[in-house]
């Protein structure tokens, strides 16, 4: 077996010492000589590596090894992470490399929870990575001061080096580690906090668009997804289509006619514990051609559980019903009194508004390959979101099959490039269902999805339907009421799931008490930064569709249908009050109230901006005082960083100043997904022309401005804003999913429509650098364009779509109900 | 078995005949440059030359190749010295870079077509290629750098 398939767990355990696993909270630099062990270990011991902090590694070549326990997956989160260390490390570029720990129960206990999630990777890690640096260069500035006989004081470090001031002598990083014996170690966070950051004034490397570390790999095709690995005695499997989406129950399997295909060799019902992968029957053979064309040929009958006979109609009908059961909503806002400033107002506006479900549909279909060693081990080679929820769910699930304990079950986790997450890698079926497979032929299996499949057991963003009225007076939104249900994807996620030290790891109440058991990933975004002084969102759940399809977080979860609905709103308030919709908008992001943002909290425990970042997001546990490093809170500036976004995408667009043909309008959208929390600023401007007698529209150009306080590098984050823009022009365009009878129908990309090339509007970014605390790049700018270009297709023609996606017929017919 | 001209070297492959190339490629000679996407050559993830022509493997049987050169990712150019390649870095295309096998196999194959394709023209050649992280707009930049690339080198 090559060695990048080897555990490497025992490695990385003696490297670093890290006794938060204890949880005192200490980080200690573990120097190699005599830590005794296997020859393996010996071996490692000689060579004199520094690794002050879980995040990198120096080795005496000058080699700066990175260690990303994020997802690469499109995002170039590596060579941000990098980009931050190198800057407070003050090591040269060219010598950064990068790699991915391994997911084990030990690693676990140094890295914490490999998560990737929310746009919040630079976010969360941001300040301590710049720490981390920092500590290192310290203990290498003071080693190499006394190597050159230096005062400490004149010393610096820079590019690799530390450097005598006086007498102009320097020596490089590599020689320090093979001639010092660095020892000194530091207290977590206590040590951290102390350390002195760079000015921000003094970066190098971070605000340079250096190039992608893991971009070569990926154009002469030597980049490593998990499907590109190859184990010894390896099967194939492949999912035969489920009778439903969820619930079904295979009865019986008849495999005669697969017999007849060579290389066959066994079909396995998957154990469905935990209630995944229900109803799902994998074919395994030597090859995949021969595994799906097995899967294919079997003969399953079903019950199709209880959602066989339900379908988005039925959805849509139940939607509605539970608007009309105020006693079964709960409150998200609610500020001041909604009714009553409705009865006093001049003028009301009651819409309705939808969205229907679009899936992930990822490039790399989902597949992952399993092996039981020989020891009794288990190797999951995946590319997932989260390599620590594929490993506990794993080992959750291989306890049921086995009967064993969960403390004996040995479950690594190894991870790969990803192919496009967009929040739809991290729901582990595959991982049970290879595992299964792997567990019940005695070998190791890769099992592949094909993209039929794939369609077939997507986790769909869910189907949506809104009310919402608006309190007009003296031209001014006095108040504002959104309902909205949907299936809510928490609960979901939550049931069943626990830390290892078993607290729930996500908890379905919230930090304002206004608010009411709720779960946020599902109205997030409706909780906008505009002053109104009335405003209530209520919500209500359709547990059956949550469950019937599966529904899960998609690229700025549900920010990606309330910014199309709430930024449409506003356009139509801004209409109604006979307002111009930039000065209108203008007017209300005044940063009053609530909307001036939280200052200086970071993610300190006690504020809101802790909810659960503290328990998910970061990866490493934090104690439970306040006393690690507070750094500066994302929402610093408020609703007024919003607005200067949106003066400068008006400006640059030209809003009310362009000249614009007939049949060709503007619109503007913002938002500040991902979380109020956790905002990134954007503002964008959509020109369209509408071709009034097809319906049929065309997205001219995009101008959009984000201020995302820092950007670590500037050109990769206008690749995201472009990248994520585009997806949202997929979702208002083409992009849906039908739910017929228990089962997602789409089976293919020619009947599930993400843009392609033709597609392409012309673009103008500007990112706004506030130099803030850096917020996450690649989601945001995803919501704006929906709504910018209802809201623009409004400007060119009057019609007002309510529904998501905007297709040619929704035009016509209210082109046609604007005339009536 | 059929004997295949792959990346200019001689190979061969036991699978049945009406195996599709993709999967020969890639889970039989371990060539995994080349990416599963559809198979249904609806996204162009597996695109790859025969005979200096791009065309979806996934849809292209192994008894169809015949004595046809077959052009990977890999035998493009191994170490990114191809102009396409040159361009693609440069410009900083690639995000989840799943796809991005078959953008350049694709914008390879136009080039060497056209060596000066308008942006219609570009469009159009790359608009099989499906990109789920939507990095288009540089696609389509870097297949142009890529033309200019080329021009420069045959008037140096």
């Amino acid at each position: 077996m090559p060695d990048e398939l080897l555990p490497n767990a025992g490695r990385r355990s003696f490297l670093v010492r890290s006794t938060t696993m204890a949880g005192a909270g200490f980080l200690s630099i573990a120097l190699p000589p005599a830590l005794g062990g296997s020859d393996a270990e010996a071996a490692i011991s000689a060579t004199p590596a520094y690794t002050p902090s879980i995040w990198f590694t120096i080795t005496p070549d000058g080699v700066t090894t990175m260690h990303i326990v994020k997802a690469e997956m499109g995002q170039h989160i590596g060579t941000a992470f990098a980009q931050i260390i190198a800057e407070e490390l003050e090591v040269p570029w060219e010598k950064v490399r990068l790699d991915m720990p391994l997911e084990s129960n030990e690693n676990f206990g140094i890295y914490g929870l490999a998560y990737t999630v929310n746009s919040g990777s630079v976010t969360t890690e941001f300040d301590r990575l710049s720490r981390a640096g920092a500590l290192g260069r310290m203990v290498l500035v003071e080693a190499g001061a006394k190597l050159l006989g230096a005062k400490l004081a004149n010393c610096h470090a820079s590019a690799g080096r530390v450097i005598d001031k006086a007498s102009k002598r320097s020596v490089g990083y590599g020689d320090i580690l093979q001639k010092v014996k660095l020892e000194k170690s530091f207290s977590y966070p206590n040590d951290f906090k102390a350390v002195k950051l760079k000015a921000r004034s003094e970066y190098k490397i971070i605000g340079k668009s250096v190039p992608a570390l893991d971009i070569p790999a990926k154009t002469n095709g030597s980049a490593k997804y998990a499907m590109d690995v190859f184990l010894p005695n390896m099967a194939y499997g492949a999912l035969a289509i489920p009778r439903t989406r969820h619930m079904s129950k295979v009865l019986s399997v008849d495999d005669s006619a697969a017999k007849s295909i060579p290389g066959y060799l066994k079909s396995v019902v998957i154990a469905d514990h935990m209630n995944k992968c229900m109803g799902w029957v994998v074919a395994l053979a030597e090859t995949y051609p021969a595994a799906l064309a097995a899967s294919k040929a079997l003969i399953i009958e079903t019950d199709p559980g209880p959602y066989g006979n339900l379908s988005l109609a039925d959805i849509k009908a139940e939607f509605a019903e539970l608007l009309d059961k105020p006693e079964e909503a709960a409150n998200w806002v609610l500020e001041g009194d909604v009714e009553g400033s409705m009865t006093g107002a001049d003028k009301t506006l009651d819409v309705e508004y939808s969205s229907d479900m679009i899936c992930h549909a990822f490039m790399e279909p989902i597949n992952c390959t399993v092996m039981q060693a020989a020891d009794g081990s288990w190797h999951v080679h995946v590319g997932t979101q989260s390599t620590s929820f594929a490993r506990m769910t794993l080992t959750a699930y291989l306890s049921m099959v086995t009967g064993r304990k969960q403390e004996e079950l040995s479950v690594f986790v190894h991870q790969y490039l990803v192919g496009g997450g967009f929040g739809g890698k991290q729901d582990y079926d595959d991982v049970l269902a290879a595992a299964y497979c792997a567990h019940e032929l005695g070998r190791p299996v890769k099992f592949i999805q094909s993209r039929e499949s794939q369609f077939a057991i997507s986790h769909p963003r869910t189907p949506t339907l809104h009310r919402l009225k608006a309190g007009i007076e003296d031209g001014k939104l006095t108040a504002m009421s959104h309902d909205m249900v949907s299936g809510w994807m928490g609960p979901r996620f939550a049931v069943g799931k626990k830390f290892n030290n078993g607290t729930d790891w996500l908890q379905l109440d919230s930090w304002d008490d206004k608010k009411q058991d709720i779960d946020q990933w599902s109205v997030g975004g409706s909780d906008h930064w505009y002053h109104v002084p009335n405003h209530r969102v209520r919500a209500w759940n359709s547990d059956r569709t949550t469950w019937a399809i599966q529904a899960s977080a998609l690229r700025t979860v549900s920010n990606s249908y309330n910014m199309f609905v709430v930024e449409s709103f506003m356009d139509e308030a801004a209409h109604a009050a006979g307002r111009d919709p930039l000065e209108f908008r203008l007017s209300m992001l005044n940063g009053k109230g609530g909307n001036r943002g939280i200052p200086n909290t970071g993610y300190a425990p006690g504020t809101p901006s802790d909810y659960y970042l503290d328990q998910i997001w970061i990866s490493l546990p934090w104690p439970t005082d306040k006393s690690w490093p507070e750094y500066e809170s994302g929402t610093v500036g408020g609703a007024l960083r919003l607005a200067n976004c949106l003066r400068v995408a008006a400006g640059k667009a030209g809003w009310g100043s362009k000249k614009l043909p007939k049949g060709t309008g503007m619109g503007l959208a913002v938002s500040s997904a991902e979380e109020r929390q956790s905002p990134t600023w954007v503002a964008g401007v959509a020109e369209v022309t509408v071709d009034t007698t097809t319906g049929v529209y065309k997205i001219n150009k995009l101008t959009i401005a984000m201020d995302m306080g820092i950007a670590i590098n500037p050109e990769n984050v206008k690749a995201q804003i472009m990248g994520s823009a585009l997806w949202g022009a997929g979702q208002v365009l083409s992009e849906r999913l039908d739910f017929e009878n228990g089962l997602l129908t789409q089976s293919n990309f020619h009947e599930y429509k993400p843009v392609r090339q033709v597609d392409v509007p012309e673009f103008d970014i500007e990112l706004i650098q506030s130099g803030r605390h850096p917020m996450g790049v690649g989601e945001p700018a995803s919501t704006i364009v929906a709504p910018a270009v209802a809201n623009a297709i409004f400007a060119a023609c009057g019609a007002r779509v309510r529904h998501m996606p905007i297709t040619p017929e929704a035009v016509l017919e209210a082109l046609k109900a604007a005339k009536a | 078995m059929t004997n295949l001209t792959i990346n200019g070297r001689s190979l061969a492959s036991d699978s049945p005949p009406d195996t599709p190339l993709l999967w020969v490629l890639r889970e039989e000679l371990r060539m995994t440059g080349t990416r599963f996407g559809c198979g249904l050559g609806v996204c162009g993830a597996c695109t790859v030359h025969i005979n200096g022509q791009a065309v979806r493997s996934c849809q292209v049987k192994l008894e169809q190749v015949g004595t046809g050169a077959i052009t990977t990712i890999e035998g493009l150019h191994p170490s990114n010295a191809h102009p396409v390649q040159k361009a693609w870095i440069e410009i900083q295309v690639p995000q989840c870079g799943y796809c991005q096998s078959g953008q350049i196999m694709q914008a390879a194959s136009l080039l060497a077509q056209n060596p000066s394709p308008s942006d219609k023209q570009i469009q159009e050649a790359m608009n099989g290629n499906l990109c789920r992280c939507a990095t288009y707009p540089r696609i389509a930049g870097a297949v142009k750098r890529a033309a200019q690339m080329m021009k420069e080198k045959k008037n140096a």
